[in-house]
């Protein structure tokens, strides 16, 4: 089957299956649909979203079209702990947050970003830096669901790549534009059922029809010796270890994430992000193992494209149905993360930029869902043109990714120490963009002096990486005492040896350098925030029209702090 | 080994299935409170 072509649907099948996927789902969504819509349910559904609802929405949005894609990669790359090393940190990404999550909504209950909370604590540069990470990765993240789209769609029928863009974010643009929000996490739920059902059939259905376990255990002669090998080192340094520095990174600088922190019922927070761990866990290793499969049975990538691995494993062991039904799989788990980016693009600009920035504490409801829905409009086009040109975004991704480590540390220290203020938060990851961009660019030669510079700053990262994790669940002590053994664990065994993995250098560097600033100049101040003071500022902003009716005194909306603060 | 490798596959399906399970009883909960208290699931 090495070189057997895959399957191809014609045309008019693929513009069904499109048609009978966004039609359904659009459909779906006027179950909910109101005349009025109200910018806080626009947002993030009035922060009344249930277990079941919550954990569906935030295991459909954290799973992409790559997510399938990189885990058969890894699996076919790394072998056997491939798939774990694939799945397993980006479901930790999920759960690592929610300690967080929970302080967060603690201090902004009614906030609809976390944008928000750092603007009533710090003030608009810390604020704008945020929104402009969070901005970034999701645009980011929307061209790639349409570029997934697109090269599902060219792959599997006669149809452009193109075409498949086009057709991907229309439908997702159609459904989410009225409701936003209460439409994405709706439509995350149905989603999240078909691509659950799907994945849970196909799993099985390949590893059977290949020639099942004793077939896959014959096959492991064909794996070399680290491929064989469960604790493969190469797998931990190549594929684990720079996903785990990006675990914190990827969840603070993710408005989906927040977005959903903030929209679930607080006293289901912990059972939503746990429930969501194990589902997104589940099924990215799940499908991860048949890359694992491709890799045992000898299988080369058609056109020695990786993404072609789980397509040929179907198409090449199972009836055509199951590849329609893997076309609704990938596209399913593509749409909900792009509505969810839609929906997060609309809060971000909403709140952070109009409702903070432009109205300043007077913002009107209904110009806000205007802004939202004009933003998903653009964001949509944005994606598109993007995605069809192909253009690189690999400078715009490192960028990002910087920023989302260097984020990190003064997010969360401004949410529990009372000392940082609007100056170290931005100076410390301003600070932390130049020393990575050094390091990852290699502008100063990463040897001698200089390298154990570069490897210090990163041991210090990986020490406040450990030492965040562990404080999230167990308290300060614990984080303390967990942040310097990993602290000295990395200056004993990762000096003369981390400037080789100039990636995962550079990611830590980001880390400890914008901590490291960011301690010392919180130190150097004699400030002192009272956190009880975000909870006045940061309110909803659909009360307005409340007290406006209440007074009937002016169709003017009342500020923003006057309605929170009764 | 033959045992293990099957175990190692097909764990994933089933956690996915309980998972499955689990969300859509809890979505089925919400739907019949949000009926309860006439208001809409999202």
């Amino acid at each position: 089957m090495n070189n057997a072509p895959l399957h191809q649907f014609s045309t008019l099948t693929v513009i069904l299956l499109m048609f009978a996927f966004y039609g359904g789902t659009y459909l779906l969504t006027l179950g909910i649909r109101k005349k009025k819509e109200d910018a806080d349910a626009f947002m993030v559904s009035n922060h009344r979203v249930g277990f079941g609802i919550g954990a569906a929405s935030m295991t459909a949005t954290w799973i992409w079209a790559a997510s399938f894609y990189a885990a058969a990669t890894s699996g076919y790359t790394y072998g056997v702990s491939g798939p774990i090393h694939y799945g397993l940190w980006g479901a930790l990404m999920i759960l690592f947050i929610y300690p967080f999550g929970r302080r967060f909504r603690k201090l902004a209950p009614n906030a609809h970003t976390l944008g928000e909370l750092i603007h009533a604590r710090h003030g608009s540069s810390s604020q704008l830096i945020l929104a402009l990470s969070n901005l970034l990765g999701s645009i980011i993240s929307l061209m790639v669901n349409f570029t997934a789209a697109g090269a599902l769609v060219s792959v599997l029928s006669p149809l452009s790549f193109q075409a498949g863009v086009i057709m991907a974010g229309t439908g997702v643009l159609l459904y989410t534009l009225w409701s936003g929000f209460r439409a994405s996490v709706l439509t995350d739920f149905a989603q999240l059922v078909a691509l659950m059902a799907i994945a849970v059939v196909i799993i099985p259905a390949v590893f059977f029809a290949m020639g099942g376990p004793s077939e896959l255990v014959a096959g492991l002669d064909n794996l070399s010796a680290e491929q064989a090998n469960f604790f493969s080192a190469d797998a931990v340094l190549n594929q684990g270890a720079p996903f785990f520095v990006a675990v914190l990174a990827y969840a603070i600088g993710n408005q989906t994430i927040s977005q959903r922190l903030f929209a679930v019922k607080e006293e289901h927070i912990k059972p939503t992000f746990l429930t969501a761990t194990i589902g997104y866990g589940a099924i990215v290793i799940g499908l991860g193992m048949i890359g694992l499969m491709a890799l045992t049975l000898g299988v080369e990538p058609l056109n020695g494209d990786m993404n072609n691995l789980i397509p040929q494993m179907v198409s090449g062991y199972l009836p055509p149905v199951f590849i329609a039904l893997f076309f609704i799989l990938v596209i399913g788990s593509l749409s909900s993360t792009a509505d969810s980016d839609l929906s997060a693009l609309s809060a971000i600009m909403m709140a952070d930029v109009y409702g903070k920035n432009i109205a300043r504490g007077k913002a009107n409801p209904e110009r806000m869902l205007l802004v939202g829905r004009l933003t998903m409009i653009v964001a949509t086009a944005i994606g598109i043109i993007f995605a069809s040109f192909s253009l690189d975004i690999l400078v715009m991704l490192v960028f990002v990714g910087a920023l989302w480590g260097a984020i990190v540390f003064p997010v969360i220290a401004s949410c529990f120490w009372n000392r940082v203020t609007n100056a170290a938060f931005t100076t410390s990851v301003l600070v932390a963009m130049l020393v990575f961009c050094v390091a990852r660019f290699e502008w100063v030669p990463l040897s001698g002096v200089t390298g154990l510079f570069f490897e210090v700053l990163g041991s210090i990262g990986g020490g406040v990486i450990i030492g965040l994790m562990v404080f999230g669940f167990l308290g300060r002590v614990a984080g303390f005492t967990a942040g310097g053994l990993a602290l000295v664990a990395m200056l004993i065994f990762a000096t003369g040896f981390l400037r080789d993995y100039t990636v995962l250098l550079a990611s830590l560097t980001a880390y400890g350098t914008s901590t490291l600033v960011c301690v010392v100049m919180s130190l150097a101040s004699r400030e002192r925030f009272d956190f009880d003071s975000i909870r006045e500022q940061v309110g909803n902003y659909d009360e307005h029209i409340v007290d406006a009716e209440s007074v009937e005194s002016t169709k003017e909306p009342v500020p923003a702090p006057l309605a929170t603060q009764r | 080994m033959t045992t293990l490798f099957a175990v190692y596959v097909l764990i994933w399906p089933a956690l996915t299935l309980g998972v499955l399970v689990l969300i859509c009883r809890a979505v089925w909960r919400d739907r019949r409170e949000a009926r309860r208290q006439r208001r809409s699931l999202v």
